[in-house]
């Protein structure tokens, strides 16, 4: 199998504190990746320098055998590599409906006077629109709460609507930062189901999690501790190796 | 169009029937229709003034509640705009056309070379910045006055003509300027709902978000920033040709203020916003003059209590009247 994201080398400090040191990590096309440590070990800041929100001091990002580490978070998103947020970042003053067909941005390319005068092609691309996001919305369940503006779903629900507006946005590479922070057993299960399946559809997916039963369902399981890799592989080599279980799993 | 996307942008939920919106849509275009031929001529002059206002400050309007961005800076474009156009016809003779375009075209480019880098601004900090182009505007428009006139002004600016007619009275041009705003509110309501207007509503609400969405966020300002001004400028240059006289008076602070005041009052996040904080801004001082010298202080009072109990604006409240009437209940909006 090849990279579809690799991370080289990838060292980064706050005010002198290196919060990670020579960093390397491969996601494999097709596998769900997981990524694990515990608070402060520097995953939100390996999460943020992958998708292209912080820079990193030294290293590079490679996706899709292609150098992108100056890259912008916009280019990147074209190029297929789409996150979402350890807080939920739903646009809250719009229904789940419309945050959906927000999702469909960068399918989409009618410029701003085409959209003013409402041309063909204009409405062609908002029908296009609409049923990406109509056949989002069935796929996710979220067709009860369609017109429920965003900021007024319950948690649970944002991380969802969140996960499914990402779908919208075709990712090859989709990373999700603690996607089940906030959700109950029930919807867990949901999220884990809803993963599978969008890695049956060919999606690669980097999972950055706490929770020890939502990571099982990664083939490949990196553990950062103090900015540094210190274990990976499947779920089972991870819990029986011996830094891991006293650095993250405290056992 | 999605009922749920027109909602949000018109304060309308889901429901309401068409055969309501025609009925209402008749009365008011019948009253339209009849209005210069039924109010004094002081009132349809303010009712030009409420189509001009309504114009620029949809700009305003548009920036604040669908991009998030408080612009004091629209009274700069409308000056342009005006004297563009009062230069063109006054100096050289063109036609309104060639001034409103050069207008047009000058507010365009200033926008888009001064926003790009101060769009990178933020909040508060970016309001201030736009206070100061306002003012430095203001100081400009004074001193250069080869071409302003300065304090003076520049008078004797011709009427616009169309087909031989002279629009040069309040009732003739009322007739102009009303179907000119009302087809702006049109593309401002295509706008919000196509991938250009889900975009910046993504962009006021998670700006992360959105460019995790493809979308470049700074890009995206400088371009409404840009299409704000254009209505600045437009709403300048048909004012200058109706008041046939423009000075600096006219594109001070207060006036960038009075933008955005409408903009707040009228509902920045609904369609009729900008017209109902127009009517508000050009009727109630008027009205209020009955009351003598005292009508400052009540505007002041009119405009605190208006803020303060009316938060989504004249706009927001005509949206829930119209849902109760329909008997939809209104989800309030945020």
């Amino acid at each position: 199998m090849s990279a579809l994201l690799e991370l080289r080398g990838i060292s980064h400090s706050f005010r002198g504190l290196q919060v990670l040191r020579n960093v390397n990590l491969r996601v494999e096309q097709g596998a769900i990746c997981g990524l694990i440590g515990p608070n402060g070990a520097g995953k939100s800041t390996l999460f943020n320098i992958a998708s292209g929100f912080l820079p990193a001091d030294a290293g590079q990002v490679v996706y899709a055998g292609v150098e992108v580490t100056r890259h912008s978070v916009e280019r990147r998103s074209y190029a297929g590599l789409v996150r979402t947020f350890q807080t939920p970042q739903v646009f809250a003053h719009l229904t789940v409906w419309e945050n959906l067909m927000a999702g469909c941005y960068k399918l989409t390319s009618s410029g701003l006077l085409g959209n003013l005068v409402g041309t063909p092609g204009s409405r062609r691309e908002l029908a296009a629109m609409r049923a990406t996001a109509e056949r989002v919305c069935r796929e996710f369940k979220l067709d009860a709460v369609r017109d429920v503006l965003a900021g007024k779903l319950p948690g649970g629900m944002q991380r969802l609507l969140e996960l499914a507006r990402a779908c919208v946005a075709a990712p090859r590479l989709l990373c999700l930062d603690e996607p089940s922070a906030g959700l109950n057993s029930e919807e867990v299960a949901q999220l884990m189901q809803a993963l599978q399946r969008l890695q049956q559809s060919g999606m690669t997916i980097l999972l950055v999690s706490h929770d020890m039963d939502l990571v099982a369902v990664a083939s490949v399981i990196h553990v950062l501790c103090f900015g540094e890799i210190i274990a990976a592989g499947s779920f089972a080599e991870v819990r029986a190796d011996a830094r891991v279980r006293e650095a993250y799993l405290g056992v | 169009m999605a009922e749920p996307a027109l909602a949000a942008a018109t304060g309308l939920r889901a429901g309401v029937t068409h055969g309501r919106v025609w009925a209402l849509g008749a009365v008011l275009a019948v009253l339209w229709v009849c209005m210069p031929a039924l109010a004094s001529r002081s009132i349809v002059d303010m009712l030009v003034f409420t189509a001009l206002y309504t114009i620029a400050g949809l700009g305003v309007s548009f920036l604040l509640g669908q991009c998030g961005i408080v612009s004091l800076a629209q009274s700069v474009f409308y000056g342009i705009g005006a004297y563009s156009s009062a230069y063109c016809a006054t100096h050289f003779g063109w036609p309104m056309p060639a001034g409103l375009l050069i207008g047009i075209g000058l507010s365009a480019t200033i926008a888009a070379v001064v926003g790009w880098p101060v769009l990178r601004l933020s909040g508060y900090f970016l309001a201030l910045a736009t206070l100061a182009l306002a003012i430095i505007a203001h100081v400009l428009f004074t001193e250069w006055d080869g071409i302003t006139g300065g304090t003076l002004g520049v008078g004797g600016i011709p009427p616009i003509s169309l087909f031989g007619f002279a629009l040069n009275s309040p009732a003739r041009f009322y007739f102009l300027v009303w179907p000119i705003a009302i087809l702006l509110l049109w593309l401002h309501y295509n706008l919000l709902h196509s991938r250009t207007g889900f975009a910046v509503r993504a962009m006021r609400d998670a700006p992360a978000a959105a460019r995790v969405l493809g979308v470049d966020i700074h890009a995206l300002k400088v371009k409404v920033f840009v299409l704000s001004a254009v209505l600045g400028a437009l709403a300048g240059s048909l004012f200058a040709h109706y008041v046939s006289f423009v000075s600096v008076d006219s594109f001070g602070v207060d006036r960038a203020i009075n933008f955005l005041l409408l903009a707040v009052l009228g509902g920045s996040r609904t369609l009729a916003g900008p017209i109902l904080g127009a009517l508000f801004i050009t009727m109630t001082p008027h009205l209020l003059g009955r009351f003598g010298d005292i009508h400052a202080l009540l505007f002041a009072v009119l405009l605190i209590v208006s803020v303060i109990f009316l938060p989504q604006g004249f706009g927001g409240v005509a949206a829930q009247l119209w849902q109760r009437a329909s008997g939809r209940k209104l989800e309030p909006k945020p």
